[in-house]
């Protein structure tokens, strides 16, 4: 007899990764228990200033998140907490907790720190990486969830001493609380619950720099972590933002950067690339010349730039030549202090010509590696998860997120190093994979959020709140705050303003939602960031206080105010004013408006049938939906049907046969092949797409999954001469036994054909791999054959650089260009040479070849275009779709209900493809779990009395959504279909129709205002 | 010209007696000399008031609308180019609606004879010579010298849609070059224009009859009358006028069908022209547009092409 | 309400004009917000008045803007193609091709009124727009336009 399975999941770790898993999984149904080891929510994402490669402020696009988190109903968060224990299976865990005493009620503090203002004992503060201090009483930043304080007992003089002499020691924080949330006395806690399924993302530490003393970490003290330096970036860390050396305060004039420290080091255990480090660095020395009010000299030692990521390339490129940063491909041999009592660092390097040099820097920041934490460690032994030699989790092959043990998912640097939007992406794919475990189970043990009855304010007064944010110093650095106060008083409507310091913090909030009840507003204003980010996290709490959400506007003067204009403070500070007072006008003309609920169609529709559509529609299936699979070509597989082996040796033929198989045998699959689409219509929940055939799908989202294309070159005879060829086809000759390939003797590789040029200035990421991988097989048919890796920057990331060194080991020769200096291939006779200037040697280079395997770039698919019309999504420059966000969204178009995997987003490789249409059928999911779909109502609306039926409206809506009632002489508007774009009201001459939120009255006050 | 009276007041007599319409909204003798007005005749009996000459200068569609029940019209070739838009923008119920189509040669522009003459105190009409009585002096007129600069360039003079056409067909003047007058006026330096406009504007007295006798000025509420949101403070001065007028002409834009009433209306004689017939030549030059010829061709506002030039983006 | 008057003071400050940006939200907004976390600076000229789509904009709403005395309007929507609600800026395009034809025809100053694409992904370019719309709107001075109503125009005080 099978038991049912328990609608709940275990999250371990709350870092990006949890946070995001437990968003998609609340949110589609299923009841969530996050276990966060530390006392907050955030993992590292909150220790980092900006992310790469948009320059986002990391806090900033991650706070929505927290709260969003924070705040969930199906979420419960259990901080200061282990898993200590676990048994059961797949579909039914039992798990224990244990859950270290805070020392405080979290429901009862307030988070107004008067407890660590009277707290005596100053520990080093492990948020700012030990550069400053924190109080044994302490919360880890400002925006912390849960918005509490806590004590850690390792330092409290009372959890040290307790009583000396009958007398308690200490305790001056009880006193000062006023909340009377401390409690010395609170115990450890053992909590059990019950789920179906878990996802581990615990997250990953830095590499300790200490133990490479030729680096001076820890001896000298120019010398810092990249992580660190982060802090000295972040504008709530130690220095607010100033960047100056710890030590002695002095800014730093001349910073360098040493790659791989911890990472690509075989003789301490570390043979892999951390894939990170080198585009943190290049990121760090832009925003630290940024930062910094005098010049300052930025050099990155590196063995080789690995900026493999999409839009990475670009952002090298923009560093070296936009921003200066150099560049020095070097081997340290140590870091040194200088001798003239400076405090500075020296560096002593030689470069690939061989040459020996020193050079003295203010500061020197080291680039740590990935390493798998403590705790990660002990929780894959709880688990008895398999790990790999480096301690990392290791997955199951080609399945993106599955652990060794059913039912358990991982995500994030669990199982190696990741990036933020890789981590994002695995995020949602292992709370897809959840959710097509216990799909069965979906809605079982989750309950609604009520708010608060909505206050009547129809016929009040208007009164209007306004908060100001500092957003820590990036508005209040530039923008007089204080003065923007003053003014905004004086403004008509407004009976309260007041500034704060992170207006989208926890403890900001609920301070808004008192004061809304206090003051008796009805009208909200914030001055703070974009609204396109932060509105709807402000529109939730109007809602909790009992307002609706949209007596509420935001006015951005962080973005497009302090940001842009930070020569200008005095001007900056007029338009934080003049823009502040346009959204007081705009909230105090708002009235309530009730959403909409639409009817949502749970079918979804893919689009290729590839390895990237075809796990898509596997998964959105498994979780319970009906999933169309539309396939251009006659066979499903797409390129991978080309493919023999996976990067870990897979057998690719037979994993694509099954997913074809599965596919086929899957109930709620309906294969559409050879199909083509002749149009789109419609949006999330209802979409119709016609097929060239006159077949109709109707469904509720969509997944683009249509591949790329392998650039086919025009350089290097390619096509000319059977000799050359690009990787793929190389492959189908050695696994074909291709006879001319089997004698070959000279095998010659280009890398980097049609990527990283003017043409597509990106990096392809596949092809260093693919080139090492092919260069093994030659090498393991033929040990005599001479093989050569023409390259520009090796870019075997991960673990792959396993594969790189253990080419070398085999003799495989590799030689590097450079961009301006790429290889020449010549014929001679019927002889192919390839002529290309070796660095190290400094002197050109002929080699007679047999084959020359051109690394050919992967480029946008061709039908994006069509796609992009009809979905109305974007592409980037290079054809590649755009996803929503660079690193939170990574598989959701703006648009809703419309999502993307594989390599029509960026060129990867096949495990990341799955991990990415895993992801991407997650997010869908998520979308495809609603009952009914929301709109916000912010739609077009009419006054009958002005109307004239003259049919404009109808004639320039695109949405279909407007009517003309020719019985009544009336235009009527259909709320479900309107999407509030507001062509209509501007081409009414009558001023008939009006869209909610932005409608002629508000704006003519706005201009009024001029 | 008599049989064509003729014709219109049978057509007419004929449609009330058979009850086919209500009413045939036509022209009758004003009691200004040189001016028709425009009168609803609703009797068999009432059909003799009807005339026709080259004084019936209003744009008669534009009592179409308000007026209720089965109509009969008499329509020139830009009454019948507005009926025609006011069909496309659900003014008018096809079904609702005779046309008796006639064609025109186009109508007197009074100013033309006063500026002469002084004001008219009679006048009168035979074989294209229009003998006036002015106070200042009397003279005798060629229909030509006297002509409305609107239909001095009249393409549309024969109309456009009809259930019955009376009298012959004009032939229609080709012209070497369309909007010479606008031509003209762009030609104008910057400042040349800008003070044209200033002058013509300081003109306007905000009397509305410009948009009272236009046919597609049907708004409920004219977006100058609104109050919330007000887009006007309500003074007159040139450039709220503008603001007006300008407002007015976009409002008009693929719209307007050149009737000309409204400068003929203004007691002042502002050249309202000026502006519609710029927007008529950018319609007619961007998007090949001529509003009210057939109804499939939907007002140059409504529709859109990929490819429509877009000249007037920054440079940046 | 008026924006603070003190801003133009010809004898000892350059002029500083206050320009009307209109902007999109999907595109030309968010090519804003990235001009600020690329921080690409500019002027602090504009003002922004944020709508869901350039299609949103009334014509009377640039008229508007020049009668209460703004010193320029610049409107930013999608790239063609680009409308989150598909057609919003092509519809939008026949309106602006001919007010602007028609404003300078009126005697309007060239470069008082400007339209531009700006995609979510053109942060250097926004900067730049707003930029060259300043420049050219900072060499015409003040408002003293044809359609600038003397008492500052403000109709709803």
């Amino acid at each position: 007899m099978s038991q049912s399975k328990v609608g709940a999941v275990l999250i371990v770790g709350a870092g990006i990764a949890g946070i995001q898993s437990a968003l998609d999984l609340a949110e589609s149904g299923y009841l969530v228990h996050l276990v966060e080891e530390s006392s907050a929510i955030g993992g590292t994402m909150p220790m980092l200033d900006k992310t790469f490669p948009t320059n986002d402020c990391s806090m900033c696009i991650l706070s929505p998140k927290l709260v969003e988190c924070g705040r969930h109903l199906n979420i419960r968060i259990y901080t200061n907490s282990q898993v200590t224990k676990t048994e059961g299976e797949a579909g039914n865990f039992k798990i224990t907790i244990k859950q270290k005493a805070r020392f405080i009620d979290t429901e009862k503090c307030t988070g107004c720190g008067s407890c660590a203002a009277v707290c005596p004992v100053k520990v080093n503060d492990e948020f700012n990486q030990g550069i400053g201090k924190r109080k044994a009483v302490f919360k880890q930043y400002s925006q912390a969830f849960p918005n509490a304080y806590a004590i850690d007992e390792k330092n409290c003089l009372f959890q040290k001493h307790g009583q000396i002499k009958g007398k308690d020691v200490c305790k001056k924080c009880v006193e000062a609380c006023q909340a009377g949330a401390i409690d010395h006395a609170m115990e450890d806690k053992e909590i059990n619950i019950e789920v179906g399924s878990m996802i581990l993302n615990p997250g990953f530490k830095v590499f300790d720099a200490s133990k490479l003393d030729y680096y001076g970490y820890g001896k000298i003290k120019s010398v810092v972590t990249s992580l660190e330096f982060e802090r000295l970036l972040s504008a709530s860390g130690p220095f607010d933002g100033h960047l100056v050396r710890p030590f002695d305060q002095k800014e730093p004039q001349k910073i360098a950067w040493i790659q791989c420290v911890g990472s690509r080091n075989a003789k301490i255990d570390k043979n892999y690339c951390s894939g990170v480090c080198c585009m943190y660095a290049i990121k760090e020395a832009v925003i630290a010349k940024e930062h910094s009010h005098i010049p300052v000299d930025t050099t990155i030692f590196y063995m080789d730039m690995r900026t493999h990521g999409k839009d990475f390339e670009k952002y090298y490129e923009s560093a070296k030549n936009q921003h200066g940063v150099k560049f020095v491909r070097s081997r340290i041999y140590e870091v040194t202090e200088a001798t003239d009592g400076s405090g500075d660092s020296v560096i002593r390097y030689s470069t690939e010509d061989g040459k020996i040099s020193t050079e003295q820097y203010d500061l020197v920041v080291l680039s740590v590696g990935i390493e798998p934490g403590d705790s990660s460690k002990e929780l894959a032994k709880i688990l008895d998860l398999k790990v790999n030699k480096f301690g990392f989790a290791e997955l199951e092959p080609l399945s993106g997120v599955n652990t060794s043990r059913e039912g358990i998912f991982a995500a994030g640097a669990f199982s190696g190093p990741r990036d933020i939007p890789e981590t994002v992406m695995q995020a949602s794919a292992a709370a897809g994979a959840v959710a097509s475990l216990l799909s069965e189970e979906r809605g079982t043990l989750v309950s609604e959020k009520e708010y608060p009855a909505e206050m009547q304010v129809a016929g009040d007064v208007i009164r209007t709140g306004v908060f100001i944010c500092h957003c820590g110093v990036n508005i209040g650095s530039i923008v007089d705050v204080p003065a923007v106060v003053a003014y905004a008083q004086t403004l008509p409507t407004v009976v309260y303003a007041t500034e704060k310091i992170y207006a989208c913090s926890q403890d900001a909030q609920a301070s808004i939602k008192a004061i809304i009840s206090e003051q008796k507003l009805n009208r909200v204003v914030v001055s703070s960031c974009s609204p396109r980010t932060h509105e709807p996290l402000f529109q939730e709490t109007l809602k909790e206080a009992g307002l609706n959400a949209h007596l509420f506007d935001m006015a951005n003067i962080r973005d497009q105010c302090s940001w842009v204009h930070m020569k200008e403070p005095e001007l900056a500070t007029e338009k934080a004013k003049d823009l502040t007072k346009l959204a007081i006008i705009r909230a105090s003309m708002q009235i309530p408006v009730q959403p909409i609920f639409m009817d949502m169609n749970h079918a979804a529709l893919v689009i290729g049938g590839g390895v990237a559509g075809m796990t898509s529609a596997l998964s959105l299936a498994d979780q319970g939906y009906e999933v169309h699979l539309l396939e251009k070509a006659e066979v499903l597989g797409g390129v991978a049907r080309r493919f023999s082996t996976g990067f870990r040796g897979e057998d690719m033929k037979a994993f694509v046969a099954d997913l074809i198989s599965n596919v086929n045998k899957h109930p709620k699959i309906k294969l559409h092949i050879g199909a083509e689409i002749k149009e789109v219509g419609g949006f999330l929940g209802s979409f119709t797409t016609t097929l060239v055939d006159g077949e109709q799908i109707e469904h509720g989202v969509a997944i683009i999954t249509i591949g790329g294309q392998e650039y086919k070159p025009k350089e290097y005879f390619y096509g000319q001469d059977d000799r050359v060829k690009t990787q793929l086809e190389l492959d189908e000759a050695l696994v074909g036994h291709d006879s001319k390939v089997s004698a070959a003797q000279n095998f010659v590789f280009i890398q980097c054909v049609g990527s990283r040029c003017e043409e597509n200035p990106y990096c392809s990421r596949a092809c260093c791999t693919k080139s090492v991988k092919l260069a093994l097989k030659v090498k393991a048919k033929n040990p005599e054959a001479n093989v050569f890796i023409l390259y520009r920057d090796m870019r075997t990331y991960g673990y792959f650089e396993e594969d790189y060194e253990l080419a070398r080991r085999s003799g495989v020769i590799f030689v590097r260009f450079s961009e301006n200096d790429k290889p020449v291939v010549t014929k001679e006779g019927e002889t192919l040479v390839v002529s290309v200037k070796d660095h190290v040697l400094d002197r050109p280079l002929e080699i007679e070849a047999d084959v020359i395997c051109l690394a050919a770039a992967i480029i946008a698919p061709e039908d994006g275009k069509k796609l992009s019309k009809w979905f109305k999504v974007p592409l980037n420059d290079e054809g590649f779709f755009l996803e929503a966000h660079m690193k939170l969204r990574p598989v959701d178009f703006s648009t809703d209900g419309v999502f993307m995997a594989g390599l029509a987003h960026s060129p990867k490789n096949t495990e990341e493809v799955i991990a990415q249409a895993k992801a991407a059928a997650g997010r869908a999911g998520v979308a495809l779990s609603k009952e009914m779909v929301e709109s916000a109502g912010l739609n077009a609306f009419v006054d009958k009395r002005k109307c004239t039926a003259c049919g404009t409206c109808e004639a320039v809506c695109s949405a279909k959504a407007v009517s003309v009632d020719l019985v009544n002489r009336v235009a009527v508007v259909n709320d479900a279909l309107c999407k509030g774009c507001g062509a209509c009201a501007s081409s009414c001459r009558c001023g008939a129709i009006n869209l909610r939120g932005c409608t002629n009255e508000q704006i003519a006050a706005m201009l009024n205002s001029f | 010209m008599t049989s064509i009276i003729d014709d219109i007041r049978k057509t007419a007599r004929q449609l009330l007696t058979e009850e086919k319409v209500d009413v045939v909204i036509g022209y009758e003798k004003g009691s200004l000399p040189l001016k028709a007005t425009p009168c609803f005749v609703r009797s068999p009996q009432d059909v003799d008031k009807l005339i026709w000459d080259e004084t019936c200068e209003n744009n008669l569609a534009a009592f179409v609308v308000k007026t209720p029940g089965k109509k009969a019209i008499i329509a020139k070739g830009c009454d019948s180019r507005a009926l025609m838009v006011l069909i496309q923008e659900n003014q008018i119920v096809r079904d609702d609606l005779y046309i008796i189509g006639v064609s025109c040669q186009g109508v007197i522009d009074q100013r033309k004879i006063e500026a002469e003459t002084g004001e008219i105190i009679g006048a009168t009409i035979t074989d294209g010579k229009i003998s006036v009585q002015g106070i200042e002096c009397d003279k005798v007129f060629n229909f030509t010298e006297v002509k409305d600069i609107t239909c001095q360039t009249c393409r549309y003079p024969n109309p456009v849609l009809e259930d019955v056409h009376i009298g012959g067909s004009i032939e229609v003047l080709q012209q070497a070059t369309l909007f010479a007058d606008v031509m003209v006026m762009e030609n104008k330096s910057d400042s040349e224009r800008k003070a044209y406009f200033k002058e013509q504007m300081g003109k306007c007295i905000r009397c509305y009859a410009c948009r009272n006798v236009c046919p597609m000025c049907y708004c409920q509420e004219c977006f100058v009358d609104c109050n919330s949101p007000k887009w006007l403070t309500g003074g007159v001065d040139s450039a709220e006028n503008l603001l007006f007028q300008t407002g007015r002409a976009l409002h008009l834009a693929g719209r307007c069908v050149e009737c000309g009433a409204c400068s003929r209306a203004c007691p002042q004689g502002v050249d309202i022209r000026a502006l519609s017939r710029k927007v008529n030549k950018d319609v007619k030059e961007m998007y090949n547009h001529e509003s009210g010829l057939t109804e499939e061709v939907k007002p140059a506002l409504n529709v859109y092409s990929a490819d429509d030039p877009e000249a007037f983006l920054v440079k940046e | 309400m008026s924006m603070g008057e003190c801003l133009v003071n010809t004898e000892t400050k350059a002029f500083q004009p206050k320009i009307v940006a209109f902007l999109c939200n999907w595109c030309s907004y968010a090519g804003a917000d990235l001009a600020g976390v690329g921080r690409f600076q500019y002027p602090a000229t504009i003002r922004t008045i944020r709508v869901p789509c350039s299609g949103r904009i009334n014509p009377l709403y640039i008229l508007k803007a020049m009668a209460n005395g703004a010193d320029g309007v610049l409107i930013s929507g999608c790239h063609p193609g680009d409308c989150h609600y598909m057609s919003g800026n092509y519809v939008a395009r026949r309106k602006f091709a001919l007010i602007d034809s028609l404003l300078k025809h009126v005697g309007l100053e060239e470069g008082r009124v400007s339209f531009s694409w700006v995609s979510a992904a053109e942060g250097v370019r926004f900067a730049e727009v707003v930029k060259g719309v300043t420049e050219r709107v900072t060499a015409l001075g003040p408002n003293k336009g044809v359609f600038k109503v003397e008492d500052g125009g403000g109709t709803n005080d």
